[in-house]
């Protein structure tokens, strides 16, 4: 109950939260505030600080930062992102929001992709299934993060063009799609595995008798059944692309640097890969997306057990 | 026995088949892609002449049939000969190529990643199987519910944040003792420092990252095979004959869920192998993971062929043999395996974390 309330907190956030922020505080998060980093450093400012709402700054000819003469000023709750000078409560509510997406959209293409096939091996079996099961296990031996890096750095630039303003920015379909491509091994397996026991069932043979076609068998009396499988791999699925997309930000192909998830915003504070910071940055800009993560998964994780659990009354765990 | 070596006959060669497939899918999306290799001999060129490219391709031995190239790299490989790396390469007397041989460097960088990972999968075991059985005793109390959150917020940060905390927090500037880098066993001409005391010593910490990542998701398992197992007969019948708590579970339980650990470690090679790409950027090692990346990922415009398809055969061979290694114990341990095909056995859910 409360992971399920808790998820929805999240959801809610996500797609409102950044919208009515902007609304209330009166920026939005691309809009850079130089007034929100301090010193040499450019070390962001702490949460609830109100930083003057100006684009310029104001030096003197010694090039000390002088305070600003419209001394009207907007309400930084969680603090400012980095030396850019950003909201960082909005680019988090906005970051949920894109992480999410990705992590749904994925499933999504999972499940696009991996019905048609794993119902083709599980149903005819022969040749098909042959192939497709080689071909699962031939790629799931394999890393799947070196595919993800080979296909975004390739496929990127093509894929990316699908975006829509803020709901979908520049480079979350093509996380979408290529985390969503290489994912769907799994449910494919899952599928070809009940399938294969179903089919032997008796509503199966009857059906076949009173003759219904193939597709008919698959839709109404196949389909049904797989279902509730699928709802416990996809709330875990959601959970772990979520993730995937965290390490695809700090290889540094994931979405483009300025659109704001979870990952990137994690990725500009330690740098990716190539280039890790070793510096100490400012703590809460760590414990913010990665507390947004952690409810994420863990009350995807406990709706997935809580289904697990209603569908498998006998099972114990 | 006979079974067992039909067993093994058959797992050796669906490993045969899965890397030699492995390796003609790398052949084949090079080919697919656009690119002018012979770029990599010409580097000062702005724009390649006919004569350039044909002669490029000619020295890479790219004119010739392609079933020519796989097979003329299998036999290469067979013999411990990866090649040499194109980028770089010049050409000598305008007819033979130089070429920097890819082995030394990959072996180093294996060495690193396996050091990471063997490791890192002790701690994990060591660690799993006590909090395991401990928070499997009492399902749903408030230890077991402590256990399992604890262990979650170890797989929530993403292990590239988690080792740079380790890394700044714990790392030689700050205390002095732990280092970054990696330093090898046994210490070569070229290595500054070696011997048994700095190689723990420098990989202490990325151990660590690696057993918070994973813990997760073994005392998750541990956890459920041991709830699963204390209903069992001879679990009760163990108790009834006066076994103290301690032996019902050192030697009634917790060996069906070491076999089950024992499967995820075999499948979950590949997954480790991601992960290293991550603890070895954090703490400055040169491991597999960084080179694979580096190789296969978008930074270069153009493909390096033989070092992508060297990545990709020490990484398959790695994973291969790593569920070789463990179906064959398996089969040892629990006979039973060895008759029936992998049914059931497939990767674990969440380990497609990465």
């Amino acid at each position: 109950m409360v992971a399920l309330a808790a998820l929805a907190v999240v959801i809610l956030l996500s797609l409102f939260g950044g919208a009515v922020a902007t609304r209330a505080l009166g920026h939005d998060g691309q809009r850079p505030f130089p007034y929100a980093t301090r010193g040499e450093t450019l070390r962001p400012v702490g949460p609830w600080t109100r930083v003057p709402a100006t684009d310029q700054v104001i030096v003197d000819e010694y090039g000390n930062v002088l305070p600003p003469k419209h001394a009207k000023r907007t309400l930084f709750v969680f603090g400012s992102d980095g030396p850019l000078g950003r909201d960082e409560l909005i680019r988090l509510l906005d970051g949920g929001r894109t992480s999410l997406e990705v992590g749904i959209g994925a499933v999504l293409f999972a499940l696009l992709v991996a019905i048609p096939v794993g119902c083709a091996a599980g149903y005819y079996r022969g040749a098909v299934d042959a192939v497709v099961s080689r071909f699962t296990e031939t790629i799931m031996a394999f890393p799947l993060l070196l595919f993800l890096v080979f296909t975004t750095a390739k496929l990127g630039p093509t894929l990316s063009q699908v975006n829509y303003s803020w709901l979908l920015p520049k480079g979350v379909f093509t996380d979408a799609v290529l985390i969503g491509l290489f994912t769907s091994f799994y449910p494919t397996r899952l599928i070809r595995a009940q399938l294969l026991t179903l089919r032997n069932a008796e509503f199966v043979d009857s059906a076949h008798m009173i003759g219904a076609s193939d597709w008919r068998i698959l839709r109404r009396h196949l389909l049904p059944h797989l279902v509730p499988t699928l709802l416990v791999w996809g709330a875990i699925a959601v959970a772990t692309n979520i993730l995937l997309e965290v390490s695809l930000s700090f290889i540094g192909v994931g979405v483009e640097p300025s659109v704001p998830t979870w990952g990137s915003m994690l990725a500009t504070i330690w740098g990716t890969i190539y280039s890790p910071k070793l510096q100490n940055p400012v703590w809460w800009q760590t414990i913010l997306p990665t507390t947004g993560i952690l409810i994420t998964v863990v009350s995807l994780n406990q709706l997935s057990e809580g289904i697990r659990r209603a569908i498998e009354p006998w099972s114990r765990r | 026995m006979s079974h067992f070596t039909a067993f093994l006959g058959r797992r050796l060669a669906g490993a045969l088949l899965t890397f030699l497939t492995l390796i003609a899918v790398t052949f084949v999306v090079y080919w697919s892609i656009p690119a002018t290799p012979a770029g990599f001999l010409y580097p000062f060129a702005a724009h390649l002449t006919n004569y350039q490219l044909q002669h490029g391709n000619h020295l890479l031995g790219l004119d010739r049939p392609k079933l020519d190239q796989y097979g003329d790299y299998l036999w290469h490989l067979l013999h411990g000969d990866f090649g040499g790396s194109w980028r770089g390469g010049q050409i000598v007397d305008n007819d033979h190529l130089l070429l920097a041989p890819i082995g030394p460097q990959l072996f180093a960088a294996t060495r690193e990643s396996l050091s990471i990972i063997l490791g890192g999968a002790l701690l994990v075991l060591v660690l799993a199987l006590p909090l395991g059985a401990f928070a499997g005793r009492r399902i749903g109390s408030a230890a077991d519910r402590l256990i399992s959150t604890a262990t979650l917020v170890g797989i929530c940060t993403h292990p590239m944040v988690l080792g740079l905390i380790l890394a700044t927090t714990l790392g030689v500037e700050q205390s002095g003792v732990i280092d970054n880098g990696y330093c090898p066993l046994r210490r070569g001409p070229k290595d500054t420092c070696g011997g048994l005391g700095p190689w723990t010593s420098h990989l202490i910490l990325p151990w660590i990252t690696f057993a918070l990542l994973f813990l997760a998701l073994y005392v998750r398992m541990v956890r459920a095979s041991v709830a699963d197992t204390l209903h069992e007969d001879y679990v009760r019948t163990a108790r009834a004959k006066g076994a103290g708590e301690l032996r019902v579970m050192r030697h009634h339980v917790l060996p069906s869920a070491g076999l089950r650990v024992l499967t995820m470690v075999g499948m979950e090679v590949g997954t480790a192998l991601g992960v290293c790409i991550y603890i070895e950027a954090a703490f400055g090692f040169q491991g597999l993971g960084r080179l694979a990346v580096t190789v296969m990922g978008g930074a270069a415009d153009q493909i390096d062929l033989p070092f992508t398809l060297a990545v990709v055969t020490i990484i398959t061979v790695i994973v291969l043999v790593g569920n070789l290694v463990v179906d064959v114990l398996y089969a040892v341990l629990d006979p039973r395996a060895a008759r029936e095909t992998s049914r059931g056995r497939d990767k674990p859910l969440v380990g497609g974390v990465f």
